[in-house]
């Protein structure tokens, strides 16, 4: 403000109790939409909560009418049956089999076609990049599921592990980030490390992964979640509880006098727990992942 | 370097051509280039003497013609086999490694043992003086540090030639100056062939020993620096090399008499000028270096303009002066205490014997 030194200025006194007026008005802009958002965070964290504090009462509590936000009677009842009388350890593991073996597959597959498409030159490589951007318009996880069913099927793959796996690796999207970001490298470290004796291998394995590396983790994160949360694909693929997901394992949840709420919502429970795990560790790297996919994707 | 095999020819490019569809960046370049020299290509940027240092070290494919390196034909050859080193402008260190990981990383790709690599790095980064830095990564390195982690990048392999693109032109004037001493040292001490690819006339002229100055392709002309200077074949060399630039204004030859040729200069005066081929008298261009223009009085019977100062500019060691003159605005290059005022008139006297004279073409006469 050019006012004078004493502050004595009758324009600028004017002008200073506009501008608090403006911010009054501001605050009270603010505080609505402040109060909007929070209700929003409700709405959508209440049915979390809900699951949550239900796996904590027992049954008859659960199916009484009307709203308990605490339950009476504390209880682990849930999760005691679910951990000793189910097959939760299989689904588990296996879970964490399929997971990591689509994630560790998919980034090594992707950052080597990724790279090739990006810095190789070799017949058909637009043709090649081409058809990978066309089947990003193909629902693969969820339009292909037929398909997927008769391939594993005449590969007699039906109910085993690698069957799970096999039509998780198809992600044309983990190639488009890895050719874009590829593209994005400098060529001189490319040409510096081929006169230093580096072969192709040597050259995506020790310069353009390692250069990259906040992108691989950022993928293979969010690849291990989309693995670890699938649901239709090890649903049609898998017949036997133990070649079971844990995702696919919550549908087992139920006795002879059938389903109970409490063991459902605790099983489904210790499924999300990895992934909120891995989401409270990474969460910068997932949000990065999430907007890189979401960038390509959009 | 030894004198008996100074001759060897060791970098030899045979009539080579290079095409990018249907734009000609090098056609039918022959040029040897001896070993244990310095050999500076020097150019305005586009003059092809990137990709020239390009096809020697294997990174652009040579359409035509064969490149040898220490007589072995190596024209399909991979970098990696041609023995050669090269530094980057860029630098192009690799940002995820320490300082002793990247200039050990040819011999890690090569599967030598960590020992032999950990030995070699040091045994680099000594003669460089990048002892203290070897764990630390290049953004954490100053500009001259990284240019010497690029060079101990090269060093390490024990090239047979070292290729230099541009190297110091990411450098502040000063450290260019620095590191300009330490190559000239480096190539001093190891006495290995160099090749350095430049647009600036003055590193070339100080660092190297023999110029090939390019323009659109073609080799303009091939010599020591100061025979470029001195001798400039045609004008585009004469252009090129110097700072200030050389002057240029069209004359009319009148008579010729052996080894001189008599011309007519803008204004009227007459000079006599060295040539060394013969020519038939009629329109041509004189080149004179800012140095042999002297400022002497307006009225001096051997003044061979008249003129007016435009400009002066007091560098300290010399005093830069454009004067307005019938042959158009001349730079003269005068001592550091000249005093001389903007607007005052003078007359320029003309070194007639480092004058050069240029015909139609372009070329010397």
């Amino acid at each position: 403000m050019s006012g004078t030194a004493d502050g004595f200025d009758p324009p600028a006194v004017k002008i200073a109790a506009r501008r608090r007026a403006r911010l009054r008005h501001w605050d009270l802009v603010a505080l609505v939409f402040t109060l909007i958002t929070l209700g929003l965070a409700i709405v959508w964290a209440f049915p979390l909560y809900w699951a949550l504090v239900t796996t904590f009462k027992p049954e008859y509590e659960v199916v009484r009418p009307g709203i308990q936000l605490w339950p009476e009677h504390f209880t682990l009842e849930a999760y005691i049956h679910v951990l000793t009388r189910t097959k939760i350890g299989f689904w588990y593991i296996n879970s964490l089999i399929t997971s990591v073996a689509v994630t560790v597959i998919v980034v090594i597959m992707a950052a080597g076609a990724g790279y090739a498409i990006s810095q190789l030159s070799f017949p058909g490589r637009r043709l090649f990049w081409w058809m990978i951007l066309a089947s990003f318009m193909v629902p693969i996880q969820h339009g292909l599921v037929v398909n997927h069913f008769i391939l594993m099927n005449q590969f007699h793959l039906i109910n085993t592990l690698p069957g799970v796996v096999l039509p998780q690796l198809v992600a044309p999207v983990t190639v488009m980030i890895y050719k874009q970001f590829f593209d994005s490298v400098p060529k001189d470290f490319r040409e510096a490390a081929l006169v230093d004796g580096a072969n192709e291998f040597q050259l995506l394995f020790r310069i353009y992964l390692p250069m990259n590396w906040g992108i691989t983790t950022a993928l293979a994160i969010i690849t291990f979640i989309g693995a670890w949360n699938i649901f239709l694909w090890p649903f049609v693929a898998v017949n036997t509880e133990d070649k079971m997901n844990i995702t696919v394992g919550i549908t087992q949840v139920h006795d002879a006098f059938g389903v109970s709420y409490a063991r459902d919502l605790a099983v489904a429970m210790l499924a999300a727990l990895p992934v909120a795990l891995v989401y409270l560790i990474f969460q910068r790297r997932v949000t990065q992942a999430i907007m890189l996919s979401a960038g390509i994707k959009g | 370097m030894n004198g008996s095999a100074a001759a060897a020819p060791h970098v030899e490019l045979r009539r080579v051509t290079k095409r990018y569809g249907a734009v000609t960046a090098i056609a039918d370049l022959s040029l040897t280039v001896e070993k244990g020299s310095f050999t500076a290509l020097l150019g305005p940027s586009g003059c092809g003497k990137s990709t020239l240092l390009r096809m020697i070290a294997g990174l652009e494919d040579i359409t035509a013609g064969q490149c040898f390196i220490d007589n072995a034909d190596v024209t399909d050859m991979p970098p990696a086999q041609r023995r050669i080193a090269m530094v980057f402008q860029s630098y192009a260190l690799y940002p995820h490694m320490t300082v002793r990981q990247n200039i050990a990383f040819s011999l890690s790709v090569a599967g030598q043992p960590k020992k032999v690599q950990d030995e070699r790095a040091l045994e680099v980064a000594r003669i460089l003086q990048l002892e203290p830095y070897l764990d630390r990564r290049p953004a954490a390195l100053s500009g001259g540090q990284r240019q010497r982690v690029a060079i101990g990048r090269a060093l390490v392999r024990k090239p047979e030639v070292f290729l230099f693109d541009e190297p110091l032109s990411n450098l502040d004037a000063k450290l260019r100056v620095q590191m300009r001493l330490e190559l000239a040292k480096l190539h001093a001490d190891l006495g290995t062939t160099m090749i350095y690819v430049t647009h600036d006339q003055t590193e070339a002229m100080t660092l190297a020993d023999k110029i090939v100055a390019l323009d659109h392709g073609i080799i303009s002309q091939i010599g020591s620096p100061l025979e470029l200077y001195n001798k400039p074949a045609n004008k585009f060399v004469a252009a090129f090399i110097g700072s200030p630039g050389m002057n240029f204004f069209g004359v009319d030859i009148v008579t010729m008499n052996g080894r001189t040729a008599s011309v007519v200069l803008p204004g009227g005066r007459t000079a006599e000028v060295g040539i060394s081929t013969s020519t038939s008298a009629g329109p041509a261009e004189l080149g004179v270096r800012p140095e042999h223009l002297a400022i002497v009085d307006p009225n001096d019977p051997h003044a061979a303009f008249a003129g007016a100062i435009a400009i002066i500019e007091h560098l300290g060691n010399s005093t830069i002066l454009y004067v307005e003159t019938p042959a158009g605005q001349l730079i003269v290059e005068g001592e550091g205490n000249l005093a001389a005022k903007s607007g005052q008139a003078v007359g320029l006297r003309l070194d007639e014997g480092h004058a050069r004279l240029f015909g139609e073409t372009g070329a010397a006469l």
